[in-house]
């Protein structure tokens, strides 16, 4: 579905993705841990078409299409969709008038006629449910004024909205209290399913609770150091970054 | 003159206003000249004490049509060579408006022009809001790109009154409002806002003294330009607070969205304060669209395009939502909707349709 080959990116002169690759396939969740600084966040912005990065060597196909030739939106339309890690407020456009733009636009590209009023809110109310959000979120600016939490569940909701086929969660989890984190961990499994894929970004192993992902990725450096299954997050969480990077190290004769 | 203006049949042939909500009574004036009366300039009074909810819309038309005739011809499309020969088509005019004392009044001050020519209109308006009067007006400017349409307001407010004033600017080769505000009284309320879209060589201009003569009045001024292309816009406004003026709220807003890389705005915010106890404030901000916002609405699947359009809309609606009738604000979202899409400047989006 998503493959990334020896990805490298960079800010200004700062490289800061140096040869990443990633293979992602249908029905699988993905999840990428590292520590502060290594690429993570570059990575999931350089996969939705940011363009404050430029890509200088290395490729990403989705379901065999460039997608780096392809604008942030013709992105969403094939289907991605990135949970931002600070999400932005956008003051003077309200969260109806915002999804119903998107949704109209996702539709026109599917061939599908605009979604009519009564139909739309129904939707809204049907989505919003699965993050446990009050209709009156719905009347105010994007995100302005929201509590972190409440962000992060917008969030989620634009993906039960526009039901993506890769959704990648960067570190939806962080801020969000215990109670919150329920919601929103059980809003993005219950969009689970066989066809989609998933790239959870987390520092913490409690969002994998309820995300169980098929793969952990440790990254450093702007690359991925280790892939291993669901249990090296319990070992990342007794034991830290230090080890893997030092195994990493020996390994490639640092 | 009275008031109680009707529609006027005569000059209702090639043109209906569709602005005009349930109630609005419609008066014409054409080239300066006011239709089915006695055909003067524009002199409106609203009695003492007159309140209600209702509209009157003045809509004032330059045309070089069959007089008294207003012919639906294209108000925005290019114009004909042949226009360009005669030198401009000139019109001094004045008016005056009065809200009569605790009167409490809606009006709806429309301008175009209905011929594609190049027509200098240089208008002098006096407002006068008596003394506990509550005056609520809305100016909508939409003419020619080749028009030049120059006002001079001068408004007097005395004690206990109130004004709102929203300028909504959309075509025009340019449209200079000035407006000189003497709050000669205490307990004054003032509050002006205006919208200017220009684009192509559109030159929008706004200059605003606000005179605080007495204690204890609020005045509020916000004004947004958008600008496109090679649009020009100055904002010039000054807030003097006289000694006497004590317990003075004034502030003062110049906001500006630049679109293109052309296009320029001379922003002058001033304050003159001669008072020590007052709250002012005045500001001026210009920039650019958000490029965080831009790539968080792209991300969702909307496009580049329709993504500036929201960030446009949204600078905008801080003026339109002042508009207190919902049926004119839903009716001036739409045509700023229209404008911004650049919908108006085609010629199925003549004088008949946009409004």
């Amino acid at each position: 579905m998503l493959t990334i080959n020896n990805l490298h990116a960079s800010v200004g002169d700062k490289e800061i993705l140096k040869g990443v690759n990633l293979e992602i396939n249908p029905g699988e969740v993905h999840a990428i841990m590292g520590p502060n600084g290594s690429g993570k966040s570059t990575l999931s912005a350089v996969i939705a078409g940011r363009d404050t990065y430029a890509v200088t060597e290395g490729s990403i196909t989705f379901e065999g299409q460039d997608l780096l030739k392809m604008k942030p939106e013709e992105r969403s339309w094939l289907g991605i969709f990135l949970g931002f890690q600070y999400p932005t407020e956008i003051p003077g456009v309200s969260n109806v008038n915002f999804m119903k733009a998107a949704i109209n636009e996702q539709r026109k590209h599917k061939n599908l006629p605009p979604l009519g009023p009564a139909e739309f809110l129904k939707l809204m109310r049907a989505k919003m449910a699965y993050v446990e959000m009050d209709s009156s979120f719905s009347s105010r600016g994007v995100n302005v004024g929201f509590s972190g939490g409440e962000k992060k569940r917008n969030e989620i909701f634009q993906m039960a909205m526009l039901e993506p086929r890769l959704a990648i969660l960067d570190e939806t989890d962080s801020g969000l209290d215990v109670d919150a984190l329920r919601i929103v961990g059980n809003g993005v499994n219950k969009l689970r399913t066989k066809e989609n894929s998933m790239i959870v970004i987390t520092h913490y192993e409690r969002l994998l609770d309820y995300i169980v992902p098929n793969f952990i990725h440790v990254f450093h450096d702007g690359r991925i150091i280790k892939t291993a299954g669901r249990e090296l997050a319990l070992d990342i969480e007794k034991r830290g970054y230090d080890w893997i990077i030092e195994e990493s190290g020996s390994k490639n004769g640092k | 003159m009275e008031s109680n203006y009707l529609l006027a049949p005569k000059a209702n042939h090639g043109f209906i206003c569709k602005i005009p909500m349930k109630g609005t009574r419609q008066v014409y004036v054409v080239n300066g000249h006011i239709q089915g009366n006695e055909g003067g300039p524009l002199a409106l009074s609203f009695p003492k004490g007159e309140c209600d909810d209702t509209m009157l819309q003045v809509i004032f038309v330059r045309t070089t049509g069959e007089s008294g005739k207003i012919s639906g011809i294209c108000m925005s499309c290019a114009p004909s060579e042949k226009a360009d020969d005669g030198g401009a088509i000139e019109l001094d005019t004045a008016s005056s408006i009065e809200f009569g004392e605790d009167c409490s009044k809606k009006l709806l001050l429309c301008s175009h022009t209905f011929t594609p020519d190049r027509f200098l209109t240089r208008e002098r308006c006096e407002i006068n809001v008596r003394r506990g009067a509550n005056a609520d007006i809305t100016v909508m400017q939409n003419e020619n790109n080749r028009s030049v349409h120059l006002t001079d307001y001068t408004i007097n407010m005395e004690e206990g009154s109130a004004l709102k004033m929203i300028f909504i600017s959309l075509h025009g080769g340019k449209i200079s409002n000035k407006l000189k505000v003497n709050l000669n009284g205490e307990h004054i309320d003032c509050n002006l806002k205006g919208l200017c879209l220009a684009d192509g060589e559109q030159h929008m201009d706004t200059e605003v003294l606000m005179e605080h003569y007495k204690p204890n009045c609020n005045s509020n001024q916000l004004f947004k330009y958008i600008l496109d292309d090679k649009a020009i816009a100055d904002f010039y406004g000054l807030i003097r607070v006289a000694q006497d003026a004590q317990k003075t709220n004034a502030y003062q807003a110049n906001h500006n969205l630049l679109i293109s890389d052309y296009a320029k705005v001379h922003t002058k915010p001033q304050l003159e304060i001669y008072a020590d106890d007052v709250k002012c404030s005045h500001g001026a901000t210009v920039g650019r669209l958000n490029e965080d916002e831009l790539f968080y609405m792209r991300s969702r699947g909307i496009s580049l395009h329709e993504a500036q359009l929201l960030q446009q809309k949204a600078f905008a609606n801080g003026v339109l939502e002042g508009i207190s009738s919902r049926e004119l604000r839903l009716r001036m979202e739409s045509l700023v909707d229209s404008r911004l899409r650049g919908e108006f400047s085609s010629c199925r989006n003549c004088s008949k349709n946009c409004c």
